[in-house]
């Protein structure tokens, strides 16, 4: 049996650890399931140095290290598998998720120590890999999904691995392997709602996989069915996701009975009071399951004893309840008014909506389906049925301009929305990765890897895509939308204009249509 | 004590928790700390441990 070590490496370091990692739990209980010993050390959560890293590696004979995770855990992966090298010379160190899926063949270069990538979903080519193993084999290329070294280095990626039909035949995630009660418990609190604040014993659960939108800054970690392989002039396998006028999508999702039967297990086993769904869009299953999925979902919350009654203190407030409270994502267009009061009465606390902006011009480029229309309608509607919505924005689109930034100020004010906006990056995977490509390189001196290390949370800036405005512009412009400082915006604009060389009675922007990639900061 | 490694056996070696580096809780940590958080307006302040220059150096 082979004897693996998952690290989960640091994420978000300026927040302290928050989300169990969902896919390393479940890549850990199907090798428990297959009778292999497993080891978890998770570093996010435990945030320790270099030294219990080394304890870590050498605290057994590992068969394979392997760890993963989303793009922005980049630095950390850098650091561990430097120091995963030098203690485990003879263990398969492997790397799988959503930073080596979009970048497969970089990651495998600037990151010499890895043996394997696992390319997309884990959940077949992980176990398949670990009876090779057990088989004293290492013949990865013959392993589909997967992006291994060959004669000279040479990089080898095998075929492309489908995706799993039966996603119920997946045990429930190996929860026990993390320190929830350590860590992740004290840290269940989530300000988006008054429930998700007192949540005390959070857990997540991801339900379903996929999404029928093509929001153009959206990366779907290659598990969705956006993912192609083709081969290039060269005759390499290249992977492709979402590109202007290609999008393919795979919709698939868990049974309610699945989803009810392991929020009732987390409830029983471990307490918990509130579950956070990681699903890309609940709406998208319900609409595609014929408007049925979410509704016996609830139904079934009701019948596991699930559904949340509050308990109150002396002055009538609320202090806690006893069942489970719960949050998920919604869509501004997919989402019903039935479906978000029956969801209200099953615990449903808060519902995050990309609502992006509330200028047409800008909603009408982003490929959401969604208008500022619908965003106002699903926003009061989810108000009516008692779930507060999550209004998310972004600022610096392609065709952000000063009229799309006086616009979503006056939404904001006019609708209450208290919000720092994301600003718009083209993380690899996203279709603006693919079609700003160029202008990323450019700015960053041709250095793609200095771009990956830099990305963190959207909130700060890294390579802009805006057409109209380069990072300064839009650092200022976001500080004065905050402060509702309608003079100084207008105040710029005329600045801008001159700047441009913009006569009157033309419109404030540069863009000019879907085809022009060339954002204002290479512009210039 | 918690364990940093957890699995479904038991490893050859321990895993020793590191001398403790717990965050400090001396008097000047705590009002740096606290003054981060109201960062703003007038207040403002020195990290005292993150001083690199010298009145030698740049006097
Ligand atoms: C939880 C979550 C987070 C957590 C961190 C999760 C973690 N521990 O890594 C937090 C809240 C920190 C987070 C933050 C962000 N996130 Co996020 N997040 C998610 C979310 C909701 C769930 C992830 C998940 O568990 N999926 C389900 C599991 C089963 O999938 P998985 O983990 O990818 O695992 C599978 C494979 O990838 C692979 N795999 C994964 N790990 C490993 C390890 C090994 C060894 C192997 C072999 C395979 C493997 O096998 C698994 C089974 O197939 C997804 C949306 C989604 N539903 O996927 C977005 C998502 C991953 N996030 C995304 C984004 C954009 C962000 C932010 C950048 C958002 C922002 N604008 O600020 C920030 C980054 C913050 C920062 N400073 O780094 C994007 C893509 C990110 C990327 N480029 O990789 C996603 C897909 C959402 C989206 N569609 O836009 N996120």
């Amino acid at each position: 049996m082979a004897k693996v070590l998952f690290i989960n490496p640091v994420v978000r370091e300026e927040d302290v650890p928050r989300h169990v990692p969902y896919g390393i739990a479940l890549l850990a209980a199907i090798a428990i399931e297959k009778g292999h010993l497993v080891q978890v050390f998770d570093q996010n959560a435990w945030r320790t140095g270099e030294e219990v890293l080394r304890q870590v590696l050498a605290a057994d004979r590992w068969d394979m290290v392997g760890l993963g995770g989303i793009t922005t855990t980049y630095g950390s992966v850098k650091r561990i598998v430097r120091v995963a090298r030098e203690v485990c010379p003879e263990s398969a160190i492997v790397l799988g998720g959503g930073i080596l899926t979009s970048l497969p063949y970089e990651m495998m270069t600037w990151l010499p120590e890895v043996d394997v990538g696992v390319v997309g979903e884990a959940f077949v080519t992980f176990p398949e890999m670990l009876s090779m193993i057990d088989e004293g084999r290492r013949d990865w290329h013959t392993v589909l999904g997967t992006i291994s070294r060959g004669e000279g280095g040479r990089l080898i990626m095998a075929g492309q691995r489908p995706l799993l039909h039966d996603l119920d035949s997946l045990p429930f995630p190996a929860w026990d392997l993390f320190p929830l009660e350590e860590v992740y418990f004290p840290n269940s609190e989530v300000l988006y709602s008054e429930e998700g604040m007192l949540a005390s014993r959070r857990l997540d659960i991801n339900a379903s996989y996929g999404c029928s939108l093509i929001c153009r800054f959206c990366y779907h970690l290659g598990i969705a069915g956006d993912m192609r392989y083709e081969t290039d002039a060269e005759g390499r396998t290249q992977v492709h996701f979402d590109e202007p006028g290609t999008y393919t999508r795979h919709i698939r999702y868990h049974s309610p009975e699945y989803v009810v039967r392991l929020a009732r297990h987390a409830h029983d086993r471990y307490g918990v009071n509130f579950i956070g769904f990681l699903d890309e869009n609940l709406m998208t299953m319900d609409q595609s399951s014929g408007r049925t999925w979410l509704k016996e979902i609830c139904r079934l919350w009701h019948e596991y004893g699930l559904a949340p009654k509050y308990e109150y203190d002396d002055k009538g407030e609320v202090k806690g309840w006893t069942g489970v409270h719960w949050s998920g994502t919604s869509h501004a267009t997919l989402c019903t008014k039935e479906i978000l009061k029956v969801m209200r009465e099953a615990g449903c606390s808060h519902l995050v909506y990309g609502y992006e902006s509330f200028a047409p011009h800008v909603m009408k480029r982003i490929g959401k389906g969604a208008t500022p229309k619908t965003n106002i309608r699903s926003f009061f509607w989810t108000l009516e049925a008692g779930i507060r919505p999550v209004p998310n924005q972004i600022i610096g689109f392609p065709n952000e301009d000063f009229d799309s930034i006086r616009q979503n100020v006056k939404a904001w004010e006019e609708l209450g929305i208290v919000v720092k906006p994301h600003f718009a990056t083209p993380y690899p995977g996203s279709e603006w990765y693919a079609v700003y490509r160029d202008s990323i390189l450019e700015q960053y001196g041709g250095d793609l890897e200095a771009f990956v290390f830099e990305l963190g949370d959207a909130s700060k800036i890294s390579a802009t895509i805006s057409h109209n405005f380069n990072a300064v512009e839009l650092v200022g412009l976001r500080d004065m939308m905050l402060n509702f400082d309608y003079r100084h915006i207008d105040e710029y604009e005329k600045i801008w204009r001159r700047n441009h060389r913009i006569p009157d009675g033309q419109p404030s922007t540069l863009y000019r249509d879907a085809d022009d990639t060339a954002p204002a900061a290479a512009a210039e | 004590m918690s364990s940093y490694l957890k699995g479904n056996f038991k490893t050859e070696k321990e895993v020793r928790p590191p001398e403790t580096k717990k965050e400090a809780d001396d008097l000047e940590s705590r009002f740096e700390r606290a003054a981060l958080k109201r960062l703003g307006g007038s207040i403002a302040f020195v990290a005292k441990k993150k001083v690199k220059w010298t009145l030698d150096d740049k006097g």
